[in-house]
């Protein structure tokens, strides 16, 4: 048992305890940050990505001990106060919101791959998202509060 | 009056809060001294439990209580229970003596922590007897099959009739006769399922839970823990996504009753392997239908005879079937039609509501069979649509009641225009590719009118600033079916829909309602949020003559308004305070609303796919539906409802499927193996709603939410059988490669 600390939305958190804890249980069980979502714990499904280091990562498959170095972003760090970011926006406008249960995840993958390609195609958008799954929208208001997002965000 | 918010698109209410990680599900509550519970599921698929050691278990640090089917109550119920009279066949307990499926429950632990749950689980030792098992829904229905239930593995039978159908067969030119089968699928919702029960020292029980049934549960943990109904409160804080799965009670009691051992608040969430297992599954089915036809096309007699796998328990078995044998009769024109369906218990996962209940099964055979008529006959598959499609004016061959008001025509009519089907369906694949396209009709109810109550009551309050408070039992699942009500209240009273504010889906808190399935949404509880409004109005109104004194009054902007004289006019506010100060009374109205009709909202849907020679791969290039919701109240919400059901249909039609070894135990039960759709999957869909308006419902409207997964797999199905000649008769859908190239 070693403590450590995770930067994490630009604050620093002691973590206590087990080095092979995953990233999504820490931010769940320890930091009470649950906008990170388990919805298989496999890796499959993608409700559980976060932004580390720039790029969306699913938090249950990796160990937060591993990241000590790292800058992780959540879905509670996004919004600048009660101002939201473009991205949720977006997903807000284009109706990309039913259950909300894979959103978050969804934001930041936006969000990751926006940093990286700025007027993403269609074809990439969906591709992004390969490892995001969806229940409600069939992802199609997914691929468009993308692109509205791009649009808010300069690109397109 | 031209409407200001029905029509017009709005995202779901509580969008703002699922985009920022604020939206707290049940999984993301803690309650202090909270301890968790973890489910112990039988191994074999059918057998009796002759003990249960608990020793080993109990001494991992941080166990509480064992829960096992030794040690608890043992009253039966029935997961499916929607009212407290509800009159359908109790067969399950919280724990089993007798398992009946691979993912039975047979006990449960409550520990300090998740770890040490999982820990005394596997620690927990099962001694069983094993029985013989029946997986085949056909096998299971034999006469001298092993009986899973006492009283044999047939249910009792569901009929439907209009008119003679032999007199029918006599008279028609052809007849096919087909048998077609479905697999059972699960509803794939990202939120699995999870519950907090608290047991307080009271002897009241709270119970969290991310379900679509609050009063119903409180009828069933009330029945097996024999607990008044006033001292059970059961709240759906939020759901993230469901489709039915979450209708039918699954971990609710074990953590009521881990929590009364404990007298310490108990969370249980499911792993996704749990919940493939051990949740629900759409009904899988064996169909066998034999259609008469004249030469022109014109369906003379149809013949539907189907077994219902209702899994291990009865569950929902014959609602589900009750409800498929409705919809037959809404479609066509086909003056005789017969239909009978048994529900069959068999040793495979319990099988329980799904969206579509029972339509997309029974829209997949009748309208595979049709597609196979059309190459048949050489009529062109939309043409033969046409000839036996419902008109507008048409009726339910059965009662001979009139259908409301559907507009199948008018789907077919734009649904092909749009789809370019004329042109699509002469196109040659390209070298290694078999191109072809399909359609298929589909239709589902709008709540449960005829089969049995079907209310919901709603208490809206008007607040002194002139904003509302509205208390509903409807739970938005992430369809928006409160979002609708928002818009209905808001276009009554003349305020934006921002205006109202939304207390749901808590029994202590919110006036009845019968759940939210059956695409209830929109056509019952939608017409009752305009119901409840209006009752508000009236009031509002009332208090408005006297101060204004005129008559001639309207609501707008947020101010009651004299149509002559716009200068008399007062805000919703200000009569708020006027009522408590001169009237020292309360703007609080509740109103009950019941369904008015049976109506049926209509889908048509087409594809378009290449199967790829060498291999037998199925690829679906584009993908149109065209629907008859009536007038849409909310395109954003329907177009979503649309695209998100037609995801689910193409899985259906494709990749999902139960894998079961021989043994009854589900191989595929991750989502990885488990395959849904991913968005770089899914082909381009265009949707399109025609122009309807349904007499009796809100505003015109009428439900999309199920209709809209009911006409996927056939369509796809005609649209593969257009480019091989293969003859499929199976859901998912499978190409052999050896087949193609004969």
């Amino acid at each position: 048992m070693e403590n450590y600390y995770l930067n994490i939305n630009g604050n620093n958190y002691k973590i206590i305890g087990d080095e092979n804890e995953s990233l999504l249980n820490i931010l769940r069980e320890k930091l009470n940050l649950t906008g990170a979502k388990c919805g298989c714990e496999t890796g499959t499904c993608g409700t559980c990505k976060v932004i580390i280091d720039g790029k969306a990562v699913k938090s249950c498959r990796v160990r937060g001990f591993d990241l000590q170095n790292s800058k992780i972003e959540t879905i509670e760090g996004l919004a600048d106060g009660y101002k939201l970011h473009p991205i949720q926006e977006a997903f807000i406008e284009a109706g990309a919101i039913q259950c909300g249960f894979c959103t978050p995840a969804m934001i930041l993958t936006t969000k990751a791959l926006l940093n990286e390609n700025k007027n993403p195609t269609e074809e990439e958008i969906r591709f992004a998202f390969r490892e995001n799954l969806c229940r409600c929208t069939g992802y199609v208001q997914i691929v468009e509060a993308v692109k509205l997002a791009a649009k808010k965000l300069g690109g397109m | 009056m031209k409407e200001k918010i029905i029509g017009k698109g709005y995202p779901i209410r509580d969008s703002i809060l699922k985009a920022t990680g604020h939206k707290i599900y049940v999984d993301d509550m803690k309650f202090p001294n909270m301890l968790y519970g973890k489910i112990l599921y039988s191994t074999i698929a059918h057998g009796k439990v002759k003990s249960i050691d608990t020793t080993e278990a109990m001494k991992v640090e941080g166990v509480k209580a064992i829960a096992t089917c030794f040690n608890t109550p043992h009253i039966k119920y029935n997961s499916a229970l929607r009212f407290y009279d509800h009159d359908i066949p109790f067969t399950e307990t919280i724990f089993s003596k007798t398992v009946r499926f691979v993912g039975d429950r047979v006990a449960a632990v409550a520990a300090e922590t998740m770890e040490a749950a999982e820990k005394a689980v596997n620690l927990i030792k099962v001694e069983y007897e094993e029985l013989p098992a029946v997986f085949d829904v056909e096998e299971a229905a034999k006469e001298n099959a092993y009986p899973i239930h006492p009283g044999g593995n047939v249910l009792n039978e569901i009929k439907a009739n209009a008119g003679d159908v032999e007199k029918g067969f006599a008279q028609a030119y052809k007849i096919y006769e087909d048998r077609y089968e479905v697999q059972p699928v699960n509803h794939g919702a990202l939120e699995p399922h999870t519950c907090i029960a608290q047991y307080t020292i009271d002897n009241r029980l709270t119970v969290h839970s991310s379900c679509q049934n609050v009063f119903a549960f409180r009828v069933i943990l009330s029945q097996i823990l024999e607990m008044p109904l006033h001292k059970i409160r059961m709240i759906t804080p939020s759901i993230g996504g469901s489709f039915g799965g979450k209708l039918e009670m699954t971990i609710e009691p074990v953590a009521a009753i881990l929590s009364k051992m404990t007298m310490q608040p108990v969370k249980v969430t499911l792993t996704r392997k749990e919940v493939f297992k051990s949740t629900r599954t759409r009904h899988a089915a064996v169909m066998y239908i034999k259609t008469g036809v004249k030469e022109s096309g014109e369906i003379i007699a149809q013949d539907i005879n189907i077994l219902l796998n209702t899994g291990s328990y009865a569950s929902s078995c014959y609602n589900v079937l009750g409800a498929l044998s409705h919809k037959i009769y809404k479609v066509y024109k086909i003056p005789n039609l017969r239909f009978r369906g048994v529900p069959v218990y068999t040793n495979i996962p319990i099988a329980g509501a799904m969206r579509g209940y029972g339509s997309p099964q029974i829209f997949f055979a009748q309208q595979a069979q049709m597609g196979k008529i059309a190459k048949d006959l050489n009529i062109d598959l939309v043409e033969l649509q046409k000839i036996n499609a419902a008109l507008p004016d048409g009726v339910d061959q059965r009662f001979n009641s009139p259908l409301g008001n559907p507009r199948i025509l008018d789907c077919l009519n734009e649904g092909s225009e749009i789809f370019q089907w004329e042109r699509k369906k002469n196109i040659v694949g390209e070298k290694g590719y078999k191109h072809g396209v399909g359609m298929a009709i589909g239709a589902h109810g709008n709540g449960v009118f005829g089969a049995h109550r079907d209310y919901i009551s709603l208490a809206l309050k008007l607040n002194e600033d002139g904003t509302t408070t509205l208390l509903t039992g409807v739970h938005d699942m992430g369809n928006g079916s409160v979002t609708l009500q928002t818009q209905m209240i808001a276009e009554v009273l003349g305020i934006t829909p921002d205006k109202v504010e939304t207390l749901e889906a808590d029994t202590d808190a919110v006036p009845w309602n019968l759940g939210d399935y059956a695409s209830r949404g929109l056509y019952v509880e939608g017409a009752a949020a305009k119901r409840v409004a209006e009752k508000l109005k009236r009031k509002i109104v009332e208090l408005a003559e006297e101060i204004l004194k005129t008559k001639d009054l309207i609501l707008e902007d947020g101010y009651v308004v004299s149509q002559s004289d716009s200068s008399k006019k007062i805000s919703l506010s200000d009569i708020a305070v006027y009522s408590q100060k001169e009237k020292e009374a309360e703007i609080t109205v509740v109103e009950s609303h019941r369904s008015e009709a049976g109506i049926t909202s209509y889908g048509v849907h087409f594809a378009e796919v290449l199967v790829e020679e060498e291999t037998g791969k199925i690829k679906v290039i584009s993908y149109t539906a065209c629907h008859d919701s009536g007038k849409v109240i909310n395109p954003l919400a329907a177009t979503n409802q649309l695209d998100g059901g037609i995801h689910m249909g193409l899985g259906y039609a494709l990749t999902e499927d139960y894998v079961f070894d021989e043994k009854g135990n589900m191989t595929n039960d991750s989502f990885g193996s488990y395959k849904m759709f991913r968005a770089h999957e899914m082909p381009e869909i265009k949707t399109h709603f025609v122009k309807g308006f349904e007499e009796t419902g809100p505003y015109g409207g009428k439900s999309i939410g199920e209709c809209a997964v009911v006409p996927a797999a056939p369509a796809i199905l005609n649209a593969v059988y257009d480019a091989t000649g293969i003859e499929i008769k199976k859901l998912p859908i499978k190409i052999n490669k050896e087949d193609l190239n004969d």
